[in-house]
Formats: C-alpha cells, sequence, structure tokens
C-alpha cells in the first residue's frame, strides 16, 4: 500500500512531474542529469539542506514510516519528557538520523528527541526564533508536493491565533484551521512532510480511515494532556491534529477543525469568543433552522403539546423564554385558528436577551407575529421582555398586567411555558435554574414544554466533557452533511452557504463547551434522565406527548431528503430525534404534579 | 380563440349525426360549462391542473379559482379528523395566500420528495408516509410568516429588497410563477 506507492514514488522520481504544484512553494523543477547525480544527492531535499543519496531514498522512506508509527504508539505520558529535551543529532544526514532515532525510541525510555520538537516546544509563539530554518523551508516545502498536502499547508500556516477573523461567520473557511502557531513544527509533521515529499511525486496515499482513528485519539489525548495542565505536550498533539484532519474529508474534519481551534483558545487562554452582535447570531440560527430539522422538530412537537393543553380554553396565555424570531408560533397561531370550536384569544409574552444596539427585536418580532395573527383572525396581544437571564424574571412580572392573575372578565387563562434550548444556560450559575423552575411553578401553567440537546456537556471533570461532546457534535455534523438535500435542486452554492452558517453555529457551541469554564460556560447540556430529575424535584409531573406530535413529527422527518438517517423516538413520552442511533434532542412536557400547594 | 369555435362547429356536426345515430346521447362542448370545466379540472393532480392551465385563456383562468385548487389540494392530503373544507379553513388559507401557493410551496414539493423516497427505497417502505394537511398548513404559514419582512435576521437597514423566506428550502426550490 503505501509502501509500494513510495517505491513507485521511488522508480519514477522525476521532479519534472511535480510542475503544477511548484508554482506554491520554493521548489525550483530541477532535471536530473548525470553531472547533478554524480555526488549521489537528491537535489530536492539538498535545497531543504538534508543530504540524502538517491540510492538510500528507499530506505530513507522506510525508516521514516518506522519513525512515525514508533513515535505514534508513545503513549501521551511519554511525551513530556520528550518534549523539554535538547538537540543531540544533526538531522541533515537524514539517513544516520533516522537510524539513531529508530533505536533510540525502540529501546526503552527515550529521553532524546529529535529538534523540531524541541524547537515547538521552547517557541511557542507565532515567530519561533529557535525553529531551525530547514523547519519553516520544510513548511513551504508542503504545498509542493500534491493538492492533498497543499491542504495541509494551506491549514497549518494559515492561521494566526490572534486573530480574530476567525471568528467571522462570514468566513467559515477559516474557522475550520487550527489556530496553532504556524512556523514552528514537530517532528511528526516534519516526518510526515517528508514521507510526504519523498512518497508522492506522483500520488499521496492517506489511509483515511487510519488517520481518522489517529486523529479522534489525538484529539482525546490532547484534551487528556490539556485536564493535566501539560500545556507543551497538548500543543504538540494540536499539531499532529491539524495535519491528520487535512487528511480527513467532510464532517470529520470540520469537528475536528472546531475542536482543535477550541482546544487551541483553552490553551492560549485567549479570551471567549466575544459576544457576537445579535444580527449576526441570529443569522447563525435562522440558518440553523432552516439545515437541519432539529428546530423544527422542536417546534412542532412544543406546539402540539401546547395545542392539545389549550384545547376547550378560551384565553391562552404564552410564555416563550426564548423568542428568537418567532418562528415557533406561526404555525401554532395557524393550528389553533383551525382547531373545532374556533380560536381563542392569545396572549404572548416573549423573553429575549438584552440587545447591544438598541434596536428593540422582540417588539418587531410581535409586530410580525401580530400581522400574521390578525390576517387569520386571531385576537392576538404581545409582550416582550428583556433580561439577561432568566433567573431575573420574578412570576409577578409574567402574569397579567392588571394585576389579577388570569381572570379577564371572569374567563380563566391557560398559561403554557415554551423553553426551547435555553434552560441548560442556568446551570451556570448555582441556583439559578431552581428559581426559574420556582418561578415557572408560580405561574401555575397548564403546560411547560422544555426542549434540550440530549448530551451530557456538563460533566465535572474536562475530559469526560471533552469526549461526551466530541461524540454528540461528530453525530451532528455527520447528519447535516448528510441529512441534507442530496438531489439539490437548489442552488448549490447558497445551499453550501446556508450549511456553512449552521456549522459556524455549531462551533460557538463547541468553543464553549471546550474552551470556557465557569459563568462564561454556558451550554451546559445534559441528558434528559437529569432533566426529568431537575423537573420531578421542581415539583412536576410528566406529561405525555401523544400520538399525534408522534406521527407529525415523523411525517416532517420524512420529507428531508436524508430522511432515513434521521430517527424519532419516543422514549416514556418523550420525544426524541436523532441521526441513526444517537439521539440528538429531546422534547418533554410537563405539568405542575398535583401535590403540594405553593 | 378560433379554435375552440371551430371545434364546436365540427362538435355540432357530430352531434347531429350522433343524434341520428344514437338518440339519447349529447355532447357538451365543454368550455361552455366553466363550472363544469372546474369541477373536472379540480380533479387532477397539480402538476397535470398547472399544464391544463396552459391550455388557453378560459382554462388558466379556471385553473387559477382557488376553489380548484381547493379540491387538488383536499384529494392530495391526509386530513386527520372531520370534515374537508369548512368556512373557517377557507378564510385562514387564503389569509396566509391561498390554495394554489400552499399546492406549490408546500404540498407539491412534499409529494415530490416523497415519491422521491418511494422511488429510491420502493413502495413497501414509505406505505405510511404521507402529507397531512396540518404539516402543510404549518410549514405554509411559517413561510407566510418569513415573508412579512424583517424576519430571518437579515439586517433591516440594508434590505432593499423582500428577504428570502427560507424556511421551506429543505423541500427543494419551488419554481416561482406567480
Amino acid at each position: 500500500m503505501k509502501r509500494e506507492h513510495e517505491d513507485a514514488g521511488m522508480g519514477s522520481d522525476d521532479p519534472v512531474a511535480m510542475g503544477p504544484e511548484t508554482a506554491k512553494g520554493k521548489m525550483v523543477p530541477v532535471t536530473r542529469t548525470g553531472d547533478e547525480m554524480e555526488c549521489g544527492v537528491d537535489e530536492l531535499l539538498a535545497a531543504l539542506g538534508y543530504k540524502v543519496r538517491a540510492s538510500d531514498m528507499a530506505d530513507v522512506a522506510q525508516k521514516l514510516e518506522q519513525l512515525e508509527v514508533a513515535m505514534s504508539s508513545d503513549d501521551a505520558s511519554h511525551l513530556p519528557q520528550i518534549a523539554s529535551d535538547t538537540v543531540h543529532y544533526d538531522p541533515s544526514d537524514l539517513y544516520a538520523w533516522l537510524d539513531s532515532m529508530l533505536s533510540e525510541l525502540n529501546a526503552p525510555p527515550c529521553t532524546q528527541l529529535p529538534p523540531p520538537i524541541a524547537a515547538a516546544s521552547r517557541g511557542n509563539k507565532p515567530s519561533a526564533a529557535a525553529a531551525p530554518p530547514r523547519a519553516s523551508a520544510l513548511h513551504d516545502f508542503k504545498p509542493v508536493v500534491s493538492p492533498t498536502a497543499a491542504s495541509v499547508g494551506r491549514v497549518v500556516c494559515d492561521t494566526d491565533p490572534q486573530s480574530e477573523k476567525i471568528l467571522s461567520p462570514r468566513d467559515p473557511k477559516r474557522m475550520r484551521t487550527c489556530s496553532s502557531s504556524s512556523s514552528s513544527s514537530s517532528a511528526k509533521e516534519a516526518t510526515s512532510s517528508l514521507k510526504l515529499a519523498t512518497a508522492a511525486l506522483p500520488v499521496v496515499v492517506v489511509d483515511t480511515q487510519e488517520t481518522g482513528i489517529r486523529l479522534v485519539h489525538a484529539l482525546l489525548a490532547s484534551a487528556e494532556a490539556v485536564q493535566q495542565e501539560n500545556f507543551k505536550a497538548a500543543d504538540a498533539l494540536l499539531k499532529q491534529i491539524s495535519v491528520l484532519a487535512a487528511s480527513q474529508s467532510g464532517p470529520m474534519r470540520k469537528v475536528a477543525g472546531y475542536f482543535a481551534e477550541a482546544l487551541a483558545r483553552r490553551i492560549y487562554r485567549h479570551s471567549p469568543l466575544p459576544q457576537a452582535d445579535r444580527v449576526a447570531l441570529n443569522h447563525l440560527h435562522s440558518h440553523f433552522y432552516e439545515s437541519a430539522p432539529y428546530l423544527k422538530f422542536a417546534h412542532f412537537t412544543a406546539n402540539q403539546a401546547i395545542l392539545e393543553a389549550f384545547t376547550s380554553f378560551r384565553q391562552v396565555h404564552v410564555i416563550d423564554f426564548g423568542l428568537k424570531q418567532g418562528m415557533q408560533w406561526p404555525a401554532l397561531l395557524q393550528a389553533l385558528a383551525l382547531r373545532p370550536g374556533g380560536p381563542p384569544s392569545f396572549r404572548l409574552t416573549g423573553i429575549g436577551p438584552p440587545q447591544p444596539d438598541n434596536s428593540d427585536e422582540l417588539q418587531e418580532v410581535g409586530w410580525k407575529l401580530s400581522m400574521l395573527a390578525e390576517s387569520i383572525g386571531i385576537d392576538f396581544h404581545f409582550r416582550g421582555f428583556v433580561a439577561s437571564s432568566l433567573a431575573d424574571l420574578e412570576p409577578q412580572m409574567l402574569l397579567e398586567p392588571e394585576g389579577k392573575r388570569g381572570d379577564r372578565d371572569g374567563v380563566e387563562e391557560a398559561v403554557a411555558v415554551n423553553s426551547v434550548m435555553e434552560l441548560h444556560q442556568l446551570l451556570a450559575r448555582p441556583g439559578a435554574v431552581e428559581k426559574v423552575l420556582g418561578t415557572v411553578r408560580a405561574l401555575r401553567p397548564r403546560i411547560v414544554t422544555v426542549v434540550e440537546e440530549e448530551a451530557n456537556h456538563n460533566g465535572r471533570t474536562f475530559v469526560e466533557r471533552f469526549t461526551e461532546a466530541l461524540h454528540y457534535y461528530s453525530s451532528m455534523f455527520d447528519s447535516l452533511e448528510n441529512g441534507g438535500d442530496t438531489e439539490a435542486d437548489g442552488d448549490l452554492e447558497e445551499q453550501q452557504q446556508h450549511r456553512a452558517m449552521a456549522d459556524a453555529y455549531l462551533g460557538r457551541q463547541i468553543c464553549n463547551v471546550v474552551a470556557s469554564e465557569g459563568t462564561d460556560r454556558t451550554e451546559r447540556h445534559e441528558t434528559l434522565g437529569r432533566w426529568r430529575g431537575r423537573m420531578a424535584q421542581a415539583g412536576f409531573e410528566p406529561v405525555h406527548l401523544g400520538s399525534n406530535a408522534f406521527k407529525q413529527a415523523s411525517m416532517l422527518l420524512a420529507l428531508y431528503a436524508g430522511g432515513d438517517g434521521f430517527r424519532v423516538e419516543e422514549a416514556d413520552g418523550c420525544l426524541t430525534l436523532g441521526w441513526h442511533t444517537r439521539p440528538l434532542i429531546a422534547t418533554s412536557a410537563w405539568r405542575a404534579a398535583a401535590a403540594a400547594a405553593l | 380563440m378560433r379554435r375552440p369555435e371551430e371545434e364546436e362547429e365540427e362538435e355540432e356536426e357530430e352531434e347531429e349525426e350522433e343524434e341520428r345515430s344514437s338518440p339519447g346521447w349529447r355532447r357538451i362542448p365543454i368550455n361552455d360549462n366553466a363550472d363544469l370545466l372546474a369541477e373536472i379540472l379540480g380533479r387532477l393532480d397539480g402538476r397535470s391542473l398547472a399544464v391544463a392551465g396552459c391550455v388557453c385563456r378560459l382554462w388558466s383562468a379556471l385553473g387559477r379559482r382557488e376553489a380548484v385548487w381547493e379540491a387538488v389540494c383536499y384529494r392530495q392530503v391526509a386530513v386527520a379528523g372531520a370534515s374537508a373544507a369548512s368556512g373557517g379553513t377557507r378564510s385562514v388559507v387564503a389569509a396566509l395566500g391561498g390554495y394554489r401557493r400552499l399546492y406549490r410551496l408546500c404540498i407539491g414539493p412534499a409529494l415530490d420528495r416523497l415519491a422521491g423516497v418511494r422511488r429510491r427505497q420502493g413502495p413497501a417502505a414509505s406505505a405510511a408516509r404521507h402529507v397531512s394537511l396540518s404539516l402543510a398548513l404549518s410549514l405554509f404559514s411559517i413561510d407566510c410568516y418569513e415573508r412579512l419582512g424583517g424576519g430571518g435576521g437579515r439586517q433591516q437597514q440594508q434590505q432593499q429588497q423582500q428577504p428570502r423566506p427560507t424556511s421551506l428550502l429543505f423541500l427543494g426550490q419551488p419554481v416561482d410563477v406567480s
């Protein structure tokens, strides 16, 4: 496999074959003549400062591969010692260097290490002075080799950790790159790039499955290192990750990119993602709404539960904990308008975060909804509340402005509380979620609908959270990639743009889970089981989401092109939507337990 | 148009011949009976109805009647619970944009998507899948809401044209013929 290609590469070792790629690098295509071969040294590598005899090339390639295997099979625990040691060998004589490296690494506890890793540990800043010039030349060499290796070059060299451009949702490609330092390199890189160089003059063969597994291991090892506060090792692993990620395609590559970036943020203690302006966040949110069925599923199932709870009431009041663009409510309004017996009088209280630019977004949404409601003949009232945290709310604020609870004209009002992915953010502050649930209980709602991500991203240890998040977001990205319209009759470029925005939306979540701590870490997802416990403790009992909701959700999913991957499942009265075997989002409904009085 | 008239003349001639040959059988020139024609057109599926609208002006006008599209919609979707069109439903749908639009944006693409699934997986697999009116109306209402302007997170100040609603893009891109 690889070795054969390397040998084939050796055989047809014609530098002129690299024509098109050389434009990117500093290599000049040199044709071999008898004169130049007299010293027997390969010119391409010689230009980099490595003296390798042409006759030894096959051996060198083989040894490089052995070296790579030997190094990658080291546990993370060896790396700390490795990373702190200094240079002992001159790598310019590559053949001898490899020999000595291999003999050392194969011997138990090795203490010596190739220079570039030492350079990496010494020079964590982007402009590593300690890195030998040939290391940076190695970097330039990368783009030359082949298109896939060219993307390697782009991934690693491109970024600046300080660059805020990474955050721009309008430049989704950059977000995929790892923000590790660019000019220092690890031996891993050196060996792999050289291997690519020697092996890939005509073609690069990368076993993506194997590198995929290695990528996951590298990510986990890096998280482990971060937890142990071993930032040098983690940094070295990050570089490995960026190389491996480039060989992947599609969702795995994006996931690895986002996780690597988040890890880098954590390692370098950069400031957490600034509060991107509301418009950009809404933009991302609405693209995520469009690209994947999760939010639609959430809205439709919650609406069905609310609709059923509102039967026979003439006055209804819905309190939405996260109004955003109000995309959930047109469908409920329409269903209420068409219900047998005619529509009720409808009141909506929308809660949203404070706007930095003084625009009253809640009022705009309310206005639009009231226009829609008026056109379909529903008596609609809207109230917006700005609150930076749900815990700031008091029951009195949310109830009747007239002061009397629910009894307008003597008609009883049914209250529904709806929370789509809002409750988990309260877990960042102790006591907040209990207070909010207490507030909800005080409103005496007919039904409380709760939609949350089905994942455990609030574990006590960092590695636990990291591993869970890695699996969760891998499934998520996979579903976005494969659940879309494969027979795209739309504009492909536009679809890709939508998907890029949805990716960015998830990327922000990943960054929050991995890189933030304390009150900044708001994406504290918990599993349905834990939410059930919390709700029960707060005095709620579950309401089964009947078969209508299930049918509607199944029908909705059937309309998505990749519909087979999505699974709607029922779990004890709650509905979950997942990708293949992994549930990703769960809807549940609750009402106040009959037991205690307030 | 001249052709229907010519046809009518021919038909009248044939009528007389027919009357002579088989008493009791009378041909009706269909273009004289708009309501009858509308009733017939209402039994077509969406695509055929749209094609029929290209025949002549009369057919085109009939093909745009809400009642015709209403019949088409109800034939194509599964309606849960009681009756078919009630007055309330009609007014709501009219407010949201009409049955023709409902078919074009929601029901048609949904049916196409399900047919595609059926093609790929075989009829047995998708036996239970159909489009329900409530689902179609929900999607329709979301789309109508998006078109009200200012939604979707686009910047109000810089937006000159109507924001493009995106909530139905997952169904595929309908051709805009309105």
